[in-house]
């Protein structure tokens, strides 16, 4: 095996669900504590490498603690037991344009996410023009981003994340906004990296993008980690595993 | 000293959400900056007219400079009053009104209540740049003790931020702070010396005396309110244009300083756990 990108480790994180949710200061004084709750695990133990230079899927149906594993990468939340090591620099998108105001223009926006997610100003103006480029919104760059259409949005987002250029990049399903062309960029976009022996880890529903894109994937279920390896046979399992799944 | 620097590597961060602040304000009005100069304008109107015109509340001239113009002497308490109380409600609910951020990225979070500081210090600063101009039309003499007045501005900032920091934490925990804190400000304001002068409490404190039987007057419990402090040097300097009052003087530099350790920690100690309370 290669080097190791991030190292996950019996990671479990807990919730609390609330029966009653009153963040108010009666209720806490009137049951001397925040609020009834009981504990609900998102992340059960789960444990898995991913090498530098590969792509990387998790997978699993809706709820199954994808986003929560990727917040914990990202240092969102912090797990409550175990541990996450990484090698290099990480950039999380987990919700594009998060970041965006939305009365500033496109230009202004793209230095202020792109200090939000930790480049310089020299960095940003150096990369500038290649951020407006990949976007593909020039035109409209010096109007507020609220005239936006939800596509622009993505784009613009998302070309301010790449060119953070980090070691290993998070990626929540956030490109399924995207038109076909883009999203064709972005697959490129993620080629590229790899060949540049960045680490990529993805959160996706397409079956057929994750196939198409990933070495490796990781399939969760219930906040339980099923099963870890090579991408074909871990989606195959997958499918499978859906009540009326035939072959996709 | 990690999360110092980890802080210090925000500072450009800092910078950006500030300006992001400032210039979404006021996008798309007509008078820009300028709006930030009506609100105390219109308290200035509203208090002049009933303290000074009905109520015949009278400060003491300025000594040396000789002022003695209560609009001018009000706005030399006014406009550090609105300030703090500012920073402290914009700063509370700075995390909570960036919710979207603060779930979906990671950044050291201690930029959201900052960045209010710089937004609202920024139209302070512009305030207080008019003030001073009113000042030297009116006949004051206050360009030496500018640097002093920056210094106590700095000072009443890092009070404020301290205030703010605590306070929005506990706005994530307990949403009722917001109202709690906007009713408290309001009373806050009123037991500060800002639209009557400190002599009148002195007055009234002189006829009770000691309470129950001790040596400790209503001045003294009325003094240990911060506030009363820095417009006290806000006054002196401003104003009067003498030296400001030592002892008044190391009691900002003291509360700043306590409010900020107090908040950092605070707020250090929760920030981990935000983003789930939201
Ligand atoms: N802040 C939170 N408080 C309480 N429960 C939460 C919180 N965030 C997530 N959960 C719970 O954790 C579980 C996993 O959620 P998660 O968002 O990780 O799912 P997911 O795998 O990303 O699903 P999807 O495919 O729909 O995006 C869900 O049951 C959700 O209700
Ligand atoms: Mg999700």
């Amino acid at each position: 095996m290669s080097e190791i990108a991030v190292s996950i480790e019996h990671v479990s994180k807990k919730f609390r669900l609330y029966h009653e949710r009153n963040q108010s200061i009666k209720s806490a004084i009137m049951r001397g504590r925040t609020s009834v709750h009981e504990d609900f695990w998102a992340l059960k133990d789960v444990g898995f490498e991913v090498p530098v230079g590969s792509t990387f899927g998790l997978i699993g149906s809706n709820g199954s603690g994808k986003s929560t594993l990727l917040k914990c990468l990202a240092k969102i939340y912090y797990p409550e037991t175990g541990s996450i090591t990484y090698n290099g620099k990480i950039a999380a998108l987990l919700e594009v344009g998060s970041g965006f105001h939305p009365e500033l223009s496109g230009r202004e926006n793209i230095f202020l996410n792109g200090s939000i997610l930790g480049m310089s100003k020299k960095e940003i103006t150096g990369k500038f023009d290649e951020i407006v480029d990949f976007s593909g919104v020039e035109q409209f760059i010096d109007q507020p981003v609220k005239n936006y259409s939800s596509g622009m949005y993505v784009r613009l987002g998302f070309s301010v994340a790449i060119n953070v250029n980090p070691d290993i990049l998070v990626v929540d399903e956030v490109l399924a906004v995207g038109d076909t062309e883009f999203q064709a960029k972005c697959a490129q976009k993620f080629v590229d990296f790899k060949n540049e022996g960045r680490t990529v880890i993805l959160v996706s529903h397409s079956m057929e993008s994750v196939r198409d894109m990933c070495d490796s994937a990781a399939w969760l279920r219930h906040g339980e980690l099923v099963r870890v390896g090579p991408a074909d046979e871990t989606i195959t399992a997958y499918l499978e595993s859906l009540p009326g799944a035939s072959a996709a | 000293m990690r999360y110092l620097k980890e802080v210090l590597e925000s500072r450009e961060l800092l910078a950006n959400l500030t300006l992001r602040e400032i210039r979404g304000q006021y996008k798309r009005t007509i008078f820009g900056q300028l709006w930030s100069l009506v609100n105390p304008l219109a308290s200035m109107l509203v208090y002049t007219l009933v303290f000074a015109l009905i109520i015949r509340v009278q400060p003491e001239a300025g000594d040396p400079s000789g002022l003695d113009i209560f609009a001018v002497w009000l706005l030399c308490g006014l406009l550090p009053w609105t300030f703090f109380s500012n920073v402290v409600q914009q700063g509370m609910g700075s995390i909570l009104g960036n919710v979207g951020l603060v779930q979906k990225v990671y950044f050291a979070r201690i930029v959201l209540p900052l960045s209010k500081v710089g937004s609202v210090g920024y139209n302070w600063l512009f305030e207080m740049g008019v003030l001073v101009v009113v000042l030297v039309i009116c006949g004051a003499f206050v360009w030496p003790w500018l640097p002093l007045v920056v210094v106590t501005m700095v000072l009443l900032a890092i009070f404020a931020a301290g205030l703010a920091l605590m306070l929005a934490v506990a706005n994530v925990h307990f949403r009722d702070t917001q109202y709690f804190v906007s009713i408290i400000m309001q009373i806050w304001m009123y037991l500060t010396p800002i639209i009557y002068p400190i002599s009148l409490v002195a007055t009234q404190s002189e006829k009770y005396g000691g309470l129950f039987g001790t040596t400790v007057s209503i001045l003294d419990l009325y003094r240990i309110n911060p506030l009363e402090r820095f417009v006290a040097v806000f006054r002196q300097l401003l104003y009067d244009n003498r030296w400001p009052d030592p002892q008044d003087f190391l009691l900002c530099v003291i509360w700043a300083l306590a409010a900020f350790t107090v908040g950092l920690w605070i707020f250090r100690r929760s920030e981990r756990g935000l983003a789930e309370a939201l």
